[in-house]
């Protein structure tokens, strides 16, 4: 158990870099989404699931779900689509 | 003494603004040099001969090397504060008690009142419901306002600039099914929302979630759960229809008005029943609703009400936001 | 002792068809050919992994919840992957250097006209 959480702990924090460091704004986006559902994970190893359940739907859903708009809003989501108009 | 500081003043005045050195005689209007070349005419009916201002030296500076030095500023900056806001943190982890140690200053008196008394004083199985929602109320309370505060903002800022825009042409777009219709701003390549696959999984798997966010706001003071995360699963249930049927069809049930009118009824029972009990009860220990038995539905007094109030509001809000970002309206 | 070796196979093989899944995803290099691997692989992968849990865990509730689990599952991975695939195929700048794509919307618009 200890191995899966440090695991998880690593990956987090990896995510968490890569998150600032990307240079694509989707990718940073898709990423955050795999560092809320890891941290839903750790928050249920760590005896919260209320918490977990928040994170899950809030962090991992509803907030990608409003980047993925306001990527859409300012024009960051189509490749080559926009470069074409 | 007086007049030698507002000839001091003058002339750093007139350096500042670029005049040159100042007649004598201000009361005659100095006639122009008569070799001035084109380029650099008299700014001032004071100036003799042209001298670039200092925001214009300024201006060309910052043309020249502004960049570079903003770039170089700039990192070192971002560099110097990184640093010390990581070694601020780090060294404020090394001063902090071990996780879970018994004799941390967590572990007080408040916390043993907690899980020791918690049960019976609020009437809610799951302490941490009982917490936020009886012990920390006005807490909960600020949240749910905050975030009620944060949807009215956005729906005034989109909303504005709707209105505004109606007056604008509208410009003509090509949607997918080939209609025209009217669109403001730059043309955005809409999908139709008729997809037969994704419409016959949101038939059977919205009511699913519908159910499964209600149990979680309801059961809120008994498992894990509550406003917050049963308001999320709500409102997920109201995207996902938003997505498999359009707009159009939850706009039939849930538009602004009903919004506004239920975020806003929830908010004031809410404030109303806890500042009821808070001016009355004086530490609310004599409310007028029963606690009932732990365990049951109706029991937790004052907290199921609490919880579903949270629970629509935040599934109005999210859903809310939601809808202005993509459609620009609700 | 029979049934740990029956879910022990069952998990063995929802592992196999995770990692083929896994390796799909990083040997395709079309976004159609990468869904498409993802969605099949992980569905029976899911499937076969929580089927060997029920069966570890024998008749209770929390086998009944996996049960819900796998058909959560089926109902929404399967649609889940046909949005993304069709939102590569309606975004996509070019389609038809990749795949051989029939607007059946178009060609009905054209016999109505």
């Amino acid at each position: 158990m200890i191995v899966i959480e440090w695991l998880l702990l690593i990956f987090l924090i990896v995510c968490a870099i890569a998150v600032s460091i990307s240079k694509n704004l989707l990718n940073s986006v898709i990423i955050f989404m795999s560092y809320s559902l890891v941290m839903a994970v750790i928050w249920v190893l760590l005896r919260s699931p209320d918490l977990a359940i928040t994170e899950a739907a809030v962090g991992a859903g509803v907030t990608s779900v409003l980047f993925f708009l306001a990527l859409r809003k300012i024009g960051q989501m189509g490749h080559k689509e926009d470069e074409e108009k | 003494m007086n007049e030698e500081i507002k000839a001091i003043w003058r002339s750093l005045f007139d350096w500042v603004m670029g005049n040159g050195p100042r007649p004598e005689n201000e009361v005659i209007p100095p006639e122009p040099p008569p070799d001035l070349p084109f380029t650099l005419k008299p700014k001032d009916k004071y100036s003799r001969f042209h001298e670039a201002t200092l925001r214009e030296r300024y201006n060309q500076w910052l043309e020249l090397h502004g960049l570079h030095i903003f770039s170089i500023v700039y990192s070192g900056l971002s560099v110097l504060t990184c640093v010390v806001i990581v070694s601020l943190l780090l060294a404020t982890v090394a001063e902090l008690p071990p996780f879970g140690h018994e004799r941390n200053p967590a572990n007080n008196e408040v916390i043993r009142r907690y899980v020791e008394h918690g049960g019976h004083e609020t009437g809610a199985q799951n302490i941490v419901a009982g917490l936020i929602l009886d012990y920390r109320a006005f807490d909960t309370f600020g949240e749910s306002a905050v975030l009620f505060t944060a949807a009215v903002s956005v729906l005034m800022i989109l909303g504005a600039s709707r209105r505004n825009k109606q007056d604008n042409e509208l410009s003509p777009n090509i949607n997918e099914d080939g209609k025209n219709f009217l669109q403001r701003g730059p043309p955005i390549k809409t999908f139709r929302k008729d997809d037969a696959i994704l419409r016959g999984v949101a038939t059977l798997s919205i009511p699913v979630i519908l159910m499964m966010g209600c149990v979680v706001v309801i059961n809120g003071h008994l498992s894990p759960g509550g406003g917050f995360s049963g308001g999320a699963i709500l409102s997920t249930a109201l995207i996902l229809a938003a997505n498999a049927y359009g707009f159009e069809r939850v706009h039939e049930f849930f538009n602004e008005r009903t919004f506004i009118v239920s975020s806003s009824t929830a908010l004031m029972i809410y404030a109303m029943s806890k500042g009821y009990s808070f001016f009355t009860g004086a530490n609310h220990l004599h409310s007028i609703i029963p606690k009932g038995t732990i365990g049951n539905i109706l029991s937790g007094g004052l907290i199921l009400p609490l919880n579903i109030c949270v629970g629509l509001i935040v599934a109005g809000t999210l859903y809310g936001f939601y809808a202005l970002f993509s459609e620009g309206d609700m | 002792m029979i049934r740990v070796i029956i879910a022990g196979m069952l998990m063995l093989a929802g592992l196999f068809v995770l990692g083929i899944a896994t390796i799909g995803i990083f040997r395709f290099s079309t976004m159609l050919n990468r869904i498409h691997v993802a969605a099949k692989c992980d569905t029976l992968g899911a499937l076969l992994m929580l089927s060997g849990l029920i069966i570890l865990s024998g008749w209770n509730v929390f086998s009944l919840k996996l049960l819900l689990v796998i058909i959560f599952l089926w109902l929404c991975n399967p649609a889940a992957s046909h949005l993304v695939a069709r939102a590569e195929v309606k975004t996509h700048p070019d389609i038809n250097s990749i795949c051989d794509y029939i607007d059946l919307t178009k060609e009905n618009n054209n016999d109505s006209n």
